[in-house]
């Protein structure tokens, strides 16, 4: 089943176009990466597809149904999610209460008149927000304060919360910028080992050859806003217009 | 003195750890927070106004003590917005105006029934609240900032010419009749026997009982999702979004809601006063809200309150000493001295920000910090020195 479809999608700012006539298919159980050279609109049409952007012209339909129109919040109730490029957390509350925040969304819709119950009462947030945060190994830093995590954990914490939402669907921006090797390699593991537990449908932008080529079914090439190539990572890693566009002619 | 009391010292100081333990597990109880507050409600207008020694230093008056509770419910609620959601609103005085001349126009023309006044007040508030957010809201930052001010503006100066018919104008609304509380109880009264030594009028004692109240629900609030979610789109509001929130909605929530803290507020000052100026709706009062929140700590439950309280020290009672002396003495400091009450006041803000951002209420935290760490150091060094048993000796 088709889970995410771009149509002709065309974003365009003042004469720029960064998203040219693109027209994605993700199907469900599937791991897309997204890579291309700098500025080749893959952030773009991240945020394009999260609702953070506006689309020129173009379609976005998620199970079938077209999301643009709908406001963020609505999209991530729809089931897509997304963990950031930078570590996007709330940093003065605790580990559990930023994962409590995306399990009470998830579990109990994007607003609620609940303002004079009790958040002990909250079970299935308090069981989601706890599984969460044990399969992304910060369960015994529950009570930490998040600003205090070290780098690495601060963005297991946010693919945390991109995981407490509960999605269909997750895009992930550039999951492992601005880490250690050894924070790349517990991120990877971290990713492999959701892809197993939750048999989630991944959309990934990546700059990290090796990571994207161990990860994906499938691997879209974007050039200066347009699709120049897809297939699986076999295919791409063959492709002699990848190679001249993108990867300068480097063997892989 | 033989080791023999070195013994028993220690084991004061485990069981006082143990207590000290105790209180920690139940300081953060909902019961708790209410129960300490309704006591220190209860005997505050007696320190304040009427205990030998204490009152005689602070100079208090019963009318005072009132004053402070109902900018306290005021000050609460501004904080949900301001300390707690991130929203620094400058046009609060719409709400605690609004109210206040709803609840005295209602008491001229309806009814003067105390509880008909709170509730008319209130609501309207409330509505006024939802209208403004909604209007608000669509900007964010200094944005909506200014909005809000221009909004309050706009009122107080429909209810100064415009609307004088209703509001009586520059004059001020004069002639409010309030009734007695459930037709028996008049609020001027004094409240009998002991009751009256503590509370002193039953004005006092029906504002209180809102004050509890509005700890009460505030503290549930705060512990319930929304003070979560209000903290969350303080810290980071497009992640918010993000995790699927209706960001939009819980922010214009946490306006109406401390507008109907602001709208209790107002129409209890009605009824303290018998009075509505037209000063109640103007910018100022919506500074001195902001500054009185900032001042006692701004995102703290209790923090505002004791903002509340030294502005409003300072604006009635400091303000009316005439020459400071140094005591015990009769030699003057400075002459005049009450003249320089703002002067004092924006030294104190400008001190207390400067120093603790956290305000008053980061002081008592941290001076609590301090007793902790004092406390455990202490008991830990009577521990090893009865466990080593007389070894000095």
């Amino acid at each position: 089943m088709t889970l995410l479809e771009t149509e002709n999608l065309v974003k365009e700012f003042g004469g720029l176009v960064a998203t040219d006539d693109v027209n994605l298919t993700v199907e469900e159980d599937e791991r897309v990466s997204i890579i291309g050279p700098n500025g080749a609109g893959k952030s773009t049409l991240i945020n394009l597809i999260t609702r953070r952007l506006d689309p020129t012209s173009g379609d976005i339909r998620f199970k079938g149904e077209s999301i643009v129109g709908l406001e963020p919040h609505e999209v991530v109730q729809r089931g897509v999610s997304k963990s950031f490029q930078t570590a996007s957390i709330f940093p003065d509350l605790t580990v559990r209460e930023n994962a409590e925040i995306a399990a009470l969304a998830s579990e109990r819709g994007a607003f609620g008149f609940e303002f004079l119950k009790h958040r002990d009462s909250l079970t299935d947030v308090h069981d989601v927000a706890r599984d969460t945060l044990d399969s992304v190994g910060l369960l015994d830093r529950a009570n930490t304060i998040a600003t205090d995590l070290p780098y690495g954990d601060k963005r297991r914490l946010e693919i945390g919360i991109a995981l407490a939402s509960d999605p269909d669907l997750l895009l992930m921006d550039e999951p492992t910028a601005g880490m250690s090797p050894e924070e790349t390699k517990s991120t990877v593991e971290l990713i492999e080992q959701v892809k197993r537990d939750l048999g989630l449908t991944f959309v990934l932008v990546e700059h990290d050859m090796e990571i994207v080529f161990s990860i994906s079914d499938r691997i879209v090439v974007l050039s200066r806003g347009g699709i120049i190539a897809e297939g699986t990572p076999d295919e791409i890693r063959g492709n002699e217009a990848v190679q001249e566009a993108y990867l300068g002619g480097v063997e892989l | 003195m033989s080791e023999k009391d070195a013994n028993p010292s220690a084991k004061d100081a485990l069981v006082g750890g143990s207590l000290f333990g105790r209180w920690e597990k139940l300081r953060g109880r909902e019961g708790t927070v209410v129960g300490i507050t309704a006591v220190l409600v209860a005997v505050f207008p007696y320190l304040f106004a009427r205990a030998p020694v204490v009152s005689g230093i602070l100079q208090g008056y019963q009318s005072l003590a009132t004053l402070i509770l109902i900018w306290g419910i005021f000050a609460i609620g501004f904080d949900l917005l301001l300390g707690y959601t991130g929203l620094l609103s400058f046009g609060h005085a719409a709400f605690w105006g609004g109210a206040a001349y709803a609840a005295g126009i209602v008491a001229k023309n309806v009814s003067g029934d105390p509880i008909v006044m709170v509730v008319s007040g209130t609501l309207f508030a409330v509505l006024l609240a939802w209208v403004l957010g909604f209007l608000s809201l669509r900007r964010g930052g200094i944005y909506f900032s200014i909005l809000t001010l221009a909004f309050a503006q706009m009122f107080y100066y429909m209810a100064a010419s415009p609307l004088a018919f209703l509001t009586n104008g520059e004059n001020g609304l004069t002639g409010v009749d309030v009734g007695s509380f459930l037709g028996v109880i008049h609020l001027e009264a004094d409240v009998p026997s002991v009751g009256g030594m503590l509370l002193g009028t039953w004005l006092y004692a029906f504002v209180g009982v809102f004050f509890v109240g509005a700890v009460a629900v505030a503290y549930r609030i705060l512990n319930s999702p929304y003070g979560m979610v209000f903290r969350a789109i303080r810290e980071n509001e497009q992640r918010a979004e993000f995790v699927g929130l209706n960001v939009w909605r819980y922010k214009l929530m946490a306006f109406i809601i401390s507008g109907a803290f602001a709208g209790v507020a107002g129409s209890l000052f009605t009824i303290h006063g018998a009075y509505v100026p037209l000063q109640s709706l103007f910018w100022t009062e919506s500074g001195d809200i902001v500054v009185m929140t900032v001042l006692g700590g701004a995102g703290s439950m209790f923090g505002p309150v004791l903002g509340v309280g030294l502005y409003l020290y300072i604006e009635n009672i400091v303000s009316t000493i005439q020459a400071l002396t140094i005591p015990f003495t009769d030699i003057v400091l400075i002459r005049d001295f009450g003249f320089y009450w703002h002067l004092l006041l924006g030294l104190v803000f400008v001190v207390v920000v400067w120093v603790v951002p956290d305000g008053l209420w980061g002081i008592l935290t941290r001076l609590r910090e301090l007793a902790v760490d004092l406390g455990s150091e202490a008991a830990k060094r009577l521990r090893s020195r009865s466990g080593n048993g007389g070894d000095g000796r």
